[in-house]
């Protein structure tokens, strides 16, 4: 989970790492620009890079060049991200920057502090531009860094003395932070000596671990909960979001009404593989509620662009008597008029099946529209029929 | 042979006396799999599906020292605990169905496991079978057949359609393992491909991969040393695509992760590479002519 500038700035104060003076503001707080001592920066708000070039980083010299800026800046999009608060910060004389970042490699399995002397572009440009100022130092998991070792990485950044000690002491914290808050990612960058040779965390990034997030109530006191980070949430995103779905929308025709995550990525690529146009990808998770079920039908069954549904239950630890009263209630309960195209296999196969026979049996009518194969009918044949009757063929 | 388990493995399973880990001990017993007991920390001496329940993993080897494999369905925030109780005590195999446990305690748990030697399967894996002979995980049995080709899974379900495609054209399985979904995970593809390679009853593999992570591109240039074909089917090519967040994983990983670069990397290492599940099986069958 991203957290925005001005939320790991706030973490970064918290485990001493100095950051620009500065307040966060939006449309209902531009009363605090009578507090702010000018000239400041103004920063959008956003989790995408590259905010200088798009304007969404500029200077005010007071208050009313201030608040013109700002109102400017609410609510433009920068990519897919709308602007819906900005970071007011006291301006600051850079004589140079640094970058530095504690994050995970998936290759080697261990945490690491990347540096370069090369800070303020883009790590990805550092990479190209400078690739030998980027140094890696790895550790063992769970392993706290010791102040020599921070020292090491200072003074191979040519930083020596007084610098030395003070980036050292915020290499230190910066890995504290990583570890104790469970992160994915922490980065400065830039990390800049000012004029007045001091040492300021000038960008924050922080990447939070979710799945770690209930060891860390403190964080959800701060406000940090689950967000989207892929850009503005579409309406059915947000219903989904609320219900604790992962939810995408595409711009397709078939619902796709898969069981866990792995099938619902097979499921979008095969509908695309056989000429079909997906509706969206979804995830049930592992043995999801019937309440869960319902909701994730009822997404699908109420969007007007869905002409079809296509179903997947092959039950593991998901149990398909479940995933039967779940269809069943719901069709029971809503009517639906769409036509679903669904297969069910796996553990507690037979009772599944038993339900859905009985609720056929008693509301024929109902049912005319749905049908529910079984193990001996390949996927990709529930698959093609969708399509075929999507298409209306 | 098979891989991993077969029909003479001990296993217990820990966190036994939670709803779906009893639920599958009993399917696991259905099946033919030898588990033993289970453990459940505070609750020892009860019984779930006639088997004895220990507060603690020494208690249970004590009583059943043959014990090799555990399988560990505990809730995410004692995941670590359990893992590392089953590595400190002997056990040689574990196999995580617990999804979601945090990333720094699955970094910990591996370096562990490679320290002492033991096999770490998971998390969020629907787990491990020898069709016909064992079943350690929640894997619906109806999915596979005994047969001679293994097959290795990121996700649940796509291990059991891949199975069953494979079934329905006449083939089976010499063993079926789910890798599992969580980002950092015990075994990777190149893991378990190794053991594949090493099993007289396994005469070729089909590894299904999905977008995101790095295992499909690490275990590529160990398939271009094996001697079996290696049928490969990636899944997230048509996947929505989310803006891509500038983050340092991005120059330690480059442009890995994404659908094509598995692909790209598999074939050009000499994997056989499928588009469809129903394609499976005829490649197999040219492979293996091919042989």
């Amino acid at each position: 989970m991203r957290l925005y500038e001005h939320e790991a700035k706030a973490l970064f104060r918290r485990y001493g790492i100095p950051v620009p003076k500065g307040v966060a503001v939006d449309k209902h707080s531009f009363n605090v620009l009578a507090q702010v001592a000018y000239p400041v920066m103004i920063k959008a708000q956003v989790f995408l890079g590259g905010r200088g070039q798009a304007g969404l980083i500029q200077s005010a010299h007071d208050r009313n060049e201030a608040e013109q800026k700002i109102r400017q800046m609410l609510g433009k999009y920068h990519g897919q991200f709308p602007v819906r608060k900005v970071l007011i910060e006291e301006k600051i004389d850079i004589k140079k920057e640094f970058y530095v970042a504690a994050t995970i490699d998936r290759f080697q399995h261990k945490p690491l502090i990347i540096v370069s002397e090369h800070g303020g572009m883009e790590i990805e440009e550092i990479a190209k531009d400078k690739p030998f100022s980027i140094l890696k130092y790895y550790f063992n998991p769970f392993e706290k860094v010791l102040p020599f070792q921070t020292r090491n990485i200072a003074y191979a950044l040519n930083l020596r003395q007084q610098h030395m000690q003070r980036t050292s002491e915020i290499f230190v914290a910066l890995y504290n932070l990583f570890l104790e808050l469970d992160c994915k990612l922490t980065e400065i960058n830039p990390l800049v000596l000012t004029g007045k040779d001091r040492f300021l965390a000038l960008d924050a990034k922080v990447d939070l671990d979710e799945d770690a997030m209930f060891r860390h109530p403190e964080l959800k006191d701060l406000g940090f909960v689950a967000r989207h980070e892929i850009g503005e949430m579409t309406d059915y995103e947000k219903i989904a979001k609320v219900a604790g779905i992962p939810y995408v929308d595409m711009d397709g025709d078939i619902g796709v009404f898969p069981g866990g995550a792995g099938f619902g990525i097979a499921a979008v690529d095969l509908i695309a593989h056989y000429g079909g146009k997906p509706a969206n990808f979804m995830d049930s998770g592992g043995a999801p509620t019937p309440e869960k079920l319902r909701t994730m039908l009822g997404l699908l069954l109420e969007n007007p662009r869905v002409k079809a549904i296509f179903g997947a239950r092959f039950g593991g630890i998901s149990r398909c008597d479940d995933w039967a009263k779940a269809v069943v209630q719901y069709v029971l309960e809503n009517e639906p008029k769409k036509p679903m195209i669904m297969r069910m296999a796996g553990n507690m196969e037979e009772e599944g099946r038993r339900i859905l026979e009985q609720a056929k049996q008693d509301h024929p009518q109902l049912f005319e529209n749905i049908r529910i194969y079984a193990y001996d009918t390949p996927i990709e044949e529930v698959i093609k029929e969708t399509i075929r009757i999507a298409k209306g063929i | 042979m098979a891989i991993i388990i077969d029909e003479n493995t001990e296993t217990i399973v820990q966190g036994i006396t939670g709803k779906n880990a009893s639920l599958h001990t009993k399917f696991m017993l259905e099946y033919g799999t030898k588990v033993i007991a289970g453990v459940t920390p505070g609750k020892g001496g009860q019984e779930v599906e006639g088997l004895p329940v220990y507060d603690t993993v020494n208690e249970c080897l004590m009583e059943h020292p043959d014990v090799t494999v555990s399988s560990i369905w505990v809730p995410p925030q004692f995941a670590m605990d359990a893992i590392l109780e089953a590595i400190e005590t002997g056990i040689k195999t574990i196999i995580v169905i617990t999804e979601r446990i945090p990333i720094h305690d699955m970094l910990y748990v591996r370096q562990r496991s490679k320290q002492r030697g033991v096999t770490v399967i998971g998390g969020n894996t629907p787990g491990v079978i020898s069709p016909g002979k064992s079943l350690i995980g929640m894997l619906p049995k109806i999915a596979f057949q005994p047969g001679r080709i293994g097959t290795v899974a990121r996700s649940g379900a796509v291990t059991y359609y891949v199975a069953n495609s494979l079934n329905l054209a006449g083939f089976g399985e010499s063993t079926s393992v789910g890798l599992g979904g969580d980002p950092i995970l015990g075994a990777n593809f190149e893991d378990i491909l190794r053991l594949f390679e090493k099993d007289s009853e396994t005469d070729a593999v089909v590894m299904a991969g999905e977008i995101g992570g790095v295992y499909e591109e690490m275990a590529a240039p160990y398939i271009r040393r094996m001697s079996k074909p290696v049928i490969a089917y990636i899944t997230g090519r048509a996947a929505p695509q989310g803006k891509r967040l500038g983050h340092a994983g991005a120059i330690i990983e480059g442009s890995m992760g994404t659908a094509q670069s598995k692909i790209d990397a598999l074939k050009s290492n000499g994997a056989i590479i499928v588009e469809t599940l129903s394609e499976i099986p005829h490649l197999v069958k040219e492979a293996l002519k091919n042989q």
